[in-house]
């Protein structure tokens, strides 16, 4: 017979939002142990998923819908987790704030990155677009995230990467957060030259990053 | 010329227009631009907001009065240009911030490389006209940017181009210098002489800054492309039918608010809608699927009856090589013979239009005179190109190569490749030269040898005084 935790698992890898929500629901009516439910549950299926995209058997949007499902489940999780139910405690990877720089509004680039961190274990908070540095930073503080990461399509809009990373100098902020930057114009160099804290091509490549800087 | 064949049926043509009209009414397109949405209550469309719910009537009716083709004049009337009745508009790549070099090195494209590539447009028989934002001059502040890019054009060629449409002002800015070549904003308004590129948001927007440009220029009566990029797959639906429908309806409200503002003004349906990478999202342009969106969009403007925008020499390699020839082909070949007439992006474009490569143009410069010579098909008009005569003249078992009529006639007939080689292998294997390596000989040695058409010393001065007159203003 098939448990809790394989049904989850199931409508992680189906991508099924609804069925991913109302097995989180039964979780804690049932007082099933909420840990196990996000590490054999949510976390076995979106890794299955992660698998078969990494090998080339999966597409983007069964990654994305994926990603969905296990945030919509784990969000109604989230108050159990917080308070320390369940075997052993559960923590996410770290909380990442992502959104796309002011000015500019190209956002496929950051939804990709922001669900393959999702699938990876992170937090994501996704800002969403044309947004300024005070913005970035005031979610940072609210939901103490430990990165910021901010996409630039444009040319013209790189420079509000840069000016993120001053006004975190401006006020003394600097230390508090991991900046990493990202979009198609961006480079490792521009990264360096701004004084950001990493710089990744592709969205697999800023899952590696972001493993690497809260190693 | 050759006749255009189609990709889509009578049917299926209904059944988008149909789709895209039922997406304008029911679900109605957003423009973020205030002024835009008092112009649509005033021609009694319903308003939520910021989105604009569009009635077919109203729309067919506005499209209608939409040119079905019109002339753009260059500073040497000799490069003045028909878009529409058939023909066939090649430019440069548009709007790409890196170069990619002969020797897989990657850089930042300055403004040394603008002026570069406006040249080999201008030095070029297969391309018509200099474009515009031909890379990204990322070494230039972009508060004035627009002011040195049409400077480029302006003095580095005598043929069309292309200018800003980065909001009210900077597309102002465009038209004025346009002007002052041709004597004045009265002459041009006559005389288009200016053209710009105006892009939906996909799905179903439109922003403040492209719509500011779009009034501009329809106030001055210069014309637009008006296009839409889905990506099928990630913004916009994975069926072809559904992002053709998608496209289509936002283009049709980008030329209907044109038409609100100036009735008449000349644009341009444009599509550069394809498909995406979806294992990695990534844009993809080098594909069937963009050959078809551009050959749907060219019959599409035949049924509304305005010029089309679309396809051009488009890849996704990362340097000159066999993909980068033969996804270029097929795009621009499709566009071509399917009767698009404005290919923005004929020349240059690697990687999805993240960057411009010199060789890639001249590659794209020769594919562009093998599909021109294509689209000129066969002369049946006269005795002389039926060549009977000779062919009796030689007679069975002879040869042609010592007629007259051979020599009068083979070079307008034959396309002569400039950078394709025929040789024999011993006589290639000399050098050994890729079409890489040619092609980097052959722009370098372009370049070498051209000299810009002479500019009236009064116009280039009161050019000049323009634009230092605004960059004052520009840059505080
Ligand atoms: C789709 C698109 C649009 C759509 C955007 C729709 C949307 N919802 O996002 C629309 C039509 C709205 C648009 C508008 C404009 N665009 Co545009 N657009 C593109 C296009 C074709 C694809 C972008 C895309 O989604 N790529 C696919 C995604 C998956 O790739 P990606 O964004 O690069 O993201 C990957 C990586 O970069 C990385 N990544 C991304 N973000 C981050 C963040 C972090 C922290 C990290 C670590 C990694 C990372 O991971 C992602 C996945 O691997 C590009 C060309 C291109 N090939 O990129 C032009 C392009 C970016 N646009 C361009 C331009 C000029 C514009 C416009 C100014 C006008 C115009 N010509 O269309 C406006 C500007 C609007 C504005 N104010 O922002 C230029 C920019 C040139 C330049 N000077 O920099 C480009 C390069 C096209 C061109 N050659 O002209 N555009």
């Amino acid at each position: 017979m098939s448990t809790i935790f394989d049904e989850i698992k199931d409508a992680i890898v189906d991508g099924d939002e609804d069925l991913a929500v109302e097995l989180a629901e039964r979780v804690i009516a049932e007082k099933v142990d909420p840990v196990q439910a996000v590490q054999l549950g949510f976390i076995g299926g979106i890794e299955e998923v992660g698998k078969a995209w990494t090998n080339g058997e999966a597409f983007l949007p069964d990654v994305m819908m994926a990603a969905d499902a296990m945030k919509a489940g784990m969000d109604v999780l989230e108050e159990v987790l917080a308070a320390g139910e369940g075997d052993g405690g559960y923590e996410d990877k770290g909380k990442i704030v992502l959104g796309t720089v002011e000015g500019d509004i190209h956002d496929i680039g950051k939804n990709i990155v922001g669900a393959l961190l999702t699938s990876a274990g992170f937090k994501v908070y996704d800002i969403g677009i044309d947004q300024k540095a005070e913005e970035f930073v005031a979610k940072a503080d609210e939901v103490g995230a430990k990165i910021i990461a901010a996409s630039a399509l444009l040319t013209t809009t790189m420079k509000s990467q840069k000016t993120l990373v001053e006004y975190l100098n401006d006020n003394n902020l600097r230390d508090k957060y991991k900046i990493i930057i990202g979009g198609g114009p961006t480079s490792a160099k521009w990264g360096e030259d701004i004084g950001a804290d990493g710089w990744a091509e592709t969205a697999d490549e800023a899952v590696e990053l972001c493993k690497q800087l809260l190693a | 010329m050759l006749p255009k064949f189609d990709v889509l049926t009578d049917e299926q043509i209904n059944k988008i227009h149909k789709n895209s009209m039922k997406i304008l009414k029911e679900i109605g397109i957003e423009f973020s631009y205030d002024p835009v949405i008092e112009i649509f209550k005033k021609h009694g469309q319903r308003v939520e907001g910021h989105r604009v719910f569009l009635e077919p009537d109203f729309v067919e009716e506005m499209v209608e009065k939409a040119p079905a083709q019109f002339t753009l004049h260059a500073r040497n009337p000799e490069h003045n240009l028909v878009c529409g009745d058939g023909n066939t508009i090649y430019m440069p790549g548009y709007g790409a911030p890196f170069i990619y070099d002969a020797e897989g090195g990657k850089r930042d494209a300055t403004m040394a490389d603008y002026d570069n590539f406006v040249k080999l447009a201008g030095a070029s028989k297969n391309i018509h006209m200099t474009g515009g934002t031909v890379v990204e001059p990322t070494d230039v502040p972009d508060d004035i940017r627009h002011l040195k890019m049409a400077y480029s054009h302006i003095t580095n060629s005598d043929k069309c181009f292309m200018g800003s449409s980065s909001g009210y002002e900077f597309a102002r800015d465009s038209i004025e210098m346009t002007a002052i070549l041709h004597g004045g904003l009265d002459v041009i308004k006559e005389k288009p002489a200016l053209i710009c590129l105006i892009n939906s948001v996909t799905p179903l927007k439109y922003d403040d800054r492209m719509l500011g440009g779009l009034m501009a220029y329809a106030e001055t009566g210069q014309p637009m492309v008006i296009a839409s990029l889905v990506m099928a797959g990630s913004t916009g639906p994975a069926t072809m039918a559904g992002a053709l429908s998608l496209q289509n309806a936002e283009v049709l409200a980008g030329i209907t608010l044109a038409q609100c503002i100036n009735p008449g003004t000349p644009v341009v349906y444009g599509s550069t809608s394809t498909a995406s990478d979806m294992s990695t999202g990534s844009l993809s342009i080098g594909n069937p699927e963009n050959a078809l969106f551009a050959s749907a969009s060219a019959q599409l403007s035949r049924f509304y009856g305005v010029p089309c925008r679309g396809g051009g020499g488009l890849s996704d390699a990362k340097t000159v090589d066999a993909q980068a020839g033969y996804e270029s082909m097929m795009v621009l070949f499709a566009a071509s013979t399917t009767g698009v007439n404005f290919v923005l992006h004929t020349a240059g474009i690697l990687q999805y239009y993240m960057a411009m490569s010199y060789e890639k143009f001249m590659v794209d410069d020769e594919i562009a005179g093998m599909v021109l010579r294509y689209l000129k098909g066969f002369d049946c008009d006269s005795d002389e190109k039926m060549a009977f005569d000779v062919i009796k003249t030689v007679g069975p078992g002879g040869h042609f190569l010592t007629q007259k009529h051979t020599r009068k006639n083979f070079k307008t007939e034959f396309f002569r490749p400039a950078l394709s080689d025929r040789q024999s292998f011993d006589a290639w294997a000399k050098d050994g030269l890729d079409t890489n390596q040619r092609a980097k000989a052959r722009w370098q040695e372009v370049l070498a040898n051209y000299t810009a058409p002479e500019l009236d010393a009064d116009v280039k001065a009161k050019i000049e005084a323009f634009i230092e007159k605004r960059t004052k203003e520009l840059i505080k």
